[in-house]
């Protein structure tokens, strides 16, 4: 199946729940299908992540409507890093996975704005056309939230580091 | 305050900049500390992320699901109205449009195949499979040709049965060639053609069954239909449209050396 891994990528940054992000794979796949002879040029990637990115927009409207909570998306930055759960049992967690969490919760810490570009920049490795295609940005803004996305991390990453003695820059 | 090459300098780590304005912009970061350094802070990020971050598959559950649902999708109109309701969310009209064009022409060459003969699963498997194998390079064509005068006599000593051959450039299906393949036992013909950038084989083999159908295997699309003593299988990742395109000229090309 193309793209199913990326796509499960793009919709665990997204949601940041691994249940939410394989329903709303699920339904993006059902889309694309029945959507299939809408696919013009060949960016069948790019394409299908913004599906999925619209998939994602559907499922959040509709959790906050249940919830009548309107869900944080602001810029604040949450500084959650190297806290209570990851002292918790330092012993059990090998150092890789512990990064692994870690850098989770710097990228959850993020906007849902600066986690796409972010994403699809530095780990689906997209042009900024292409990032601008999947999310219907001009390039521009594309530009500048990737630069506001990996200043907000690098900043999120010095505090957390602050904690630790050996942590780099 | 930041300097107001800042945005450029990023451009350049991302590689988004052509090769004089990249020179520039290290002759300006040469002598700029601020965004040596902000070089610096984007290569850092960047090493934290593709290090660190998760880079593994999606569940093999995930696929199997999605798998199932897409063959569903199309094994036939009564079953899909089997699959349990979509919650609200899923029902938006925001698909509705692309529902209604596609839906719709999926469910008219649904109608158009009214047979619902079964094809056994593992011999869908092998025609998928031996559709993706095609892929790989160098095994796509025994015969390479826009001839369908070399291609057809070509089977004749390679496999058992002599498919139906022309090469439908004008309607936007070009002939690629021909290959022999070996599938359920039996050699089987394999007609290639091209559609944009999708390849498209055509398997032929002496009627066992002749039946009809249409259905989605891992993503590909897949129509079996007979013609005279032959059974035709079209496998593809081109769009339903475009797959059913190919059938219908190749039906008629049969229908028409039927006749005469």
């Amino acid at each position: 199946m193309p793209h199913l891994d990326a796509a499960h990528r793009f919709a665990r940054w997204l949601s940041r729940s691994p249940g939410e992000a394989d329903d709303i794979v699920q339904e993006a796949f059902l889309r694309a299908f029945r959507g299939f002879d809408a696919l013009r040029g060949s960016d069948a990637k790019g394409w299908l992540l913004a599906i999925v990115r619209n998939c994602h927009a559907s499922a959040f409207r509709q959790e906050q409507r249940r919830a009548q909570v309107p869900l944080p998306d602001s810029d604040d930055v949450q500084l959650e890093c190297a806290t209570s759960d990851a002292a918790a049992d330092p012993q059990s967690v090998s150092i890789e996975r512990d990064d692994q969490r870690c850098l989770e919760r710097l990228i959850a810490g993020l906007s849902e704005e600066h986690r796409e570009v972010l994403l699809l920049r530095e780990m689906e490795e997209m042009s900024y056309r292409e990032i601008a295609a999947v999310t219907q940005l001009p390039i521009g803004t594309v530009m500048s939230r990737l630069a506001r996305a990996r200043v907000a991390l690098k900043l999120q990453w010095l505090q957390e580091s602050a904690g630790e003695p050996h942590a780099v820059r | 305050m930041p300097c107001a090459e800042g945005s450029r300098v990023q451009a350049y780590f991302d590689a988004e900049v052509d090769a004089v304005a990249a020179a520039d912009i290290e002759r300006h970061t040469a002598g700029c500390p601020e965004c040596r350094a902000l070089l610096e802070d984007l290569e850092a990020t960047r090493t934290l992320i593709r290090r660190e971050a998760h880079y593994g598959h999606a569940p093999p559950l995930l696929r199997e699901r999605i798998t199932r649902m897409l063959d569903q999708e199309t094994a036939s109109p009564l079953q899909r109205q089997d699959r349990p309701r979509l919650p609200a969310w899923r029902t938006r009209p925001f698909w509705f449009g692309a529902l209604g064009g596609i839906g719709a022409a999926v469910a008219a060459t649904t109608a158009f195949f009214l047979l619902f003969a079964t094809v056994p699963d593992a011999f869908l498997d092998e025609v998928v499979a031996a559709h993706v194998r095609s892929l790989m390079p160098a095994h796509l064509t025994d015969v390479v040709s826009t001839d369908q005068h070399t291609v057809k006599p070509w089977f004749a000593g390679h496999a058992d049965v002599s498919p139906v051959v022309a090469d439908f450039t004008p309607q936007g299906y070009r002939l690629v060639g021909g290959r022999a393949d070996y599938i359920d036992g039996r050699r089987v013909a394999v007609v290639v053609y091209q559609h944009g950038p999708h390849i498209i084989n055509v398997f032929t083999w002496a009627s066992r069954h002749g039946s009809a159908r249409v259905t989605t295997r891992n993503g590909y699309h897949v129509v079996f239909w007979g013609a005279g003593n032959l059974e035709y299988c079209a496998v593809s990742d081109a769009g339903w449209q475009e797959l059913q395109g190919l059938v219908g000229l190749l039906r008629a090309l049969d229908a028409r050396d039927a006749r005469e």
